[in-house]
């Protein structure tokens, strides 16, 4: 009996420590994104530190541009492994780069 | 047609209204707060909710034949029907079955009046159990498995019940927090776009892994239906027809959508802004997507629910309204022993009537009666996509809001 609540509490806890990973890390990475694009934007889209408006930079276009994509690519790789976990399979992180597996 | 066969007729109908309302019973979970904050217009959430919950349960091709094994004992590990219950062709396990399914149907549709999200699994656990052990005694529970794997009703379905909304709450009210912290000083017009796309994108997630989770069940208990009548010997696949219309099923229910329950998810709980809805869509598909990966998946509704709760608590100075949150955890409580008892009576009744298909017919017709019932009740006061936005007000005068500002 005690067996299993040893199993429930480690899946619990491992569950808990990846959900607030990527529940709110990636959230996180998607506001560093709009953060990023409102500065490569300029103009009044982010507030300056001395209250005025600040030019364009480029450099925010780009940073924001690679952080969606992150993003993005997090996301399509929630759905691989929706339908992977469909077909009685699973996303292996074995060699880094995701790849499917049997379960 | 022999009287097992005719049982077995109702069942796949009584099981397909289930999977129905299970489909509107939870678009609000996916959709609610992209509803709430305009980022979709109500019609729109709810096809794209149907569109992928359809497509969700056409990508699930994991068996689900054993889904009642986790609470009760009237299959054997492989799906087929305990010994015992297969007598007169399968009419008594089907009897309990059915008598299961009506009993989730009659909590489901009650906490849908009452416009309040609850779990659509606990409803058909609860009620499968009540009718299991109307009919099978204490012995028909599965408690804890056989204490070597997580299996059984406590260790698979009410701790987790108690543990995910708390995981939901922690990590939905650390994205907010973070969202917040990284994006203030950035202008509201620059960061409309950005938040809009996040809410769809996240939204969606939670609508494709919804339809895999869910239609598998009643696929499950049809199945079981199929086998215990002889129509169905394979205990590794089920039958395409079974699952083209389960998946049908919960997509039509869902695309016409709960909306009693999308307002009191997406306006009743929280004020929800559009960083919240970010965060908390973003958070349920972590933790549901998580969960199942880790093969002990995590209710849809609690994690939803727990993660629009945990959005309000993350942003300082957001309006939480604890009434309305205690009257979810009170229906979280009591959705298992409610379906539970409803099943049992259920089950009684038939058997009182001869338990075969005399008593299947009284059970049908008493469902169809208490469902027409809730439907005329829910028309006094009708929620539809044109009203579910409206500024949320509590109860009658009389009835003091109870509304909380978390301090900044």
């Amino acid at each position: 009996m005690s067996h299993v609540w040893e199993l429930e509490a480690a899946a619990l806890g491992q569950i808990a420590l990846a959900a607030v990973v990527l529940g709110a890390g990636l959230p996180a990475l998607f506001a560093l994104g709009i953060r990023a694009s409102a500065w490569g934007r300029g103009g009044g889209a982010e507030v300056a530190a001395d209250g005025g408006e600040h030019p364009p930079h480029p450099l925010g276009r780009a940073l924001g541009t690679a952080v969606f994509a992150v993003v993005v690519l997090v996301a399509l790789l929630g759905v691989g492994f929706v339908v992977a976990s469909g077909y009685g399979k699973a996303l292996s992180f074995e060699h880094v780069y995701p790849t499917v597996v049997d379960r | 047609m022999t009287s097992a066969t005719t049982i077995l007729v109702l069942l796949v109908v009584v099981a397909l209204a289930f999977d129905f309302t299970n489909g509107f019973h939870d678009t609000a979970n996916a959709m609610a707060t992209s509803i709430a904050t305009g980022a979709l217009r109500p019609k729109t959430a709810v096809l794209l909710s149907g569109v992928l919950n359809l497509v969700g349960a056409f990508l699930s091709v994991e068996v689900a034949l054993t889904v009642t094994n986790a609470v009760v004992e009237i299959q054997n590990s492989d799906g087929s029907p305990v010994a015992g219950l297969s007598r007169d062709g399968g009419t008594a396990l089907l009897v309990i079955v059915l008598a299961g399914l009506a009993g989730a149907i009659v909590w489901n549709l009650s906490t849908w009046l009452l416009s309040l999200p609850s779990s659509s699994t606990h409803a058909l656990f609860g009620g499968l159990l009540g009718a299991t052990v109307a009919g099978l005694g204490w012995g028909g529970v599965n408690w804890a498995g056989n204490g070597q794997e997580i299996d059984g009703l406590l260790p698979k379905v009410v701790v987790p019940a108690l543990a995910s909304p708390v995981i939901a709450i922690l990590v939905a009210g650390l994205a907010t927090w973070l969202v917040y912290r990284i994006t203030s000083g950035v202008a509201a017009r620059s960061t409309e776009d950005g938040f809009r796309w996040g809410q769809i994108g996240s939204a969606s997630l939670v609508s494709l892994a919804h339809g895999t989770n869910d239609a598998q069940k009643t696929m499950g208990v049809i199945t079981l239906g199929l086998i215990a009548t002889g129509h169905w010997t394979d205990t590794e696949t089920i039958p395409f027809w079974v699952k083209a219309a389960c998946a049908l099923a919960i997509a039509l229910g869902t695309y016409l959508g709960g909306w009693r329950i999308i307002r009191t998810l997406g306006k009743g709980l929280v004020e929800i802004a559009p960083p919240q809805g970010l965060a908390a869509e973003s958070s349920s598909a972590a933790v549901i997507l998580v969960s199942s990966h880790l093969g002990l998946p995590l209710s849809t509704t609690h994690v939803t629910t727990g993660s629009v709760l945990g959005t309000g608590l993350g942003r300082p100075g957001a309006t939480v309204r604890w009434r309305v949150a205690g009257r979810m955890v009170v229906a979280w409580v009591i959705t298992i022993p409610a379906a539970a008892l409803v099943g049992a009576a259920l089950w009684w009744l038939a058997h009182a009537l001869g338990g075969g298909l005399v008593g299947a017919v009284v059970v049908v017709a008493v469902l169809a009666a208490a469902a027409a019932a809730m439907y005329r009740r829910s028309r006094t006061a009708p929620v539809h996509a044109d009203n579910v936005n409206d500024d949320w007000r509590d109860g009658p005068p009389a009835d003091a809001p109870s509304r909380t500002t978390v301090p900044a």
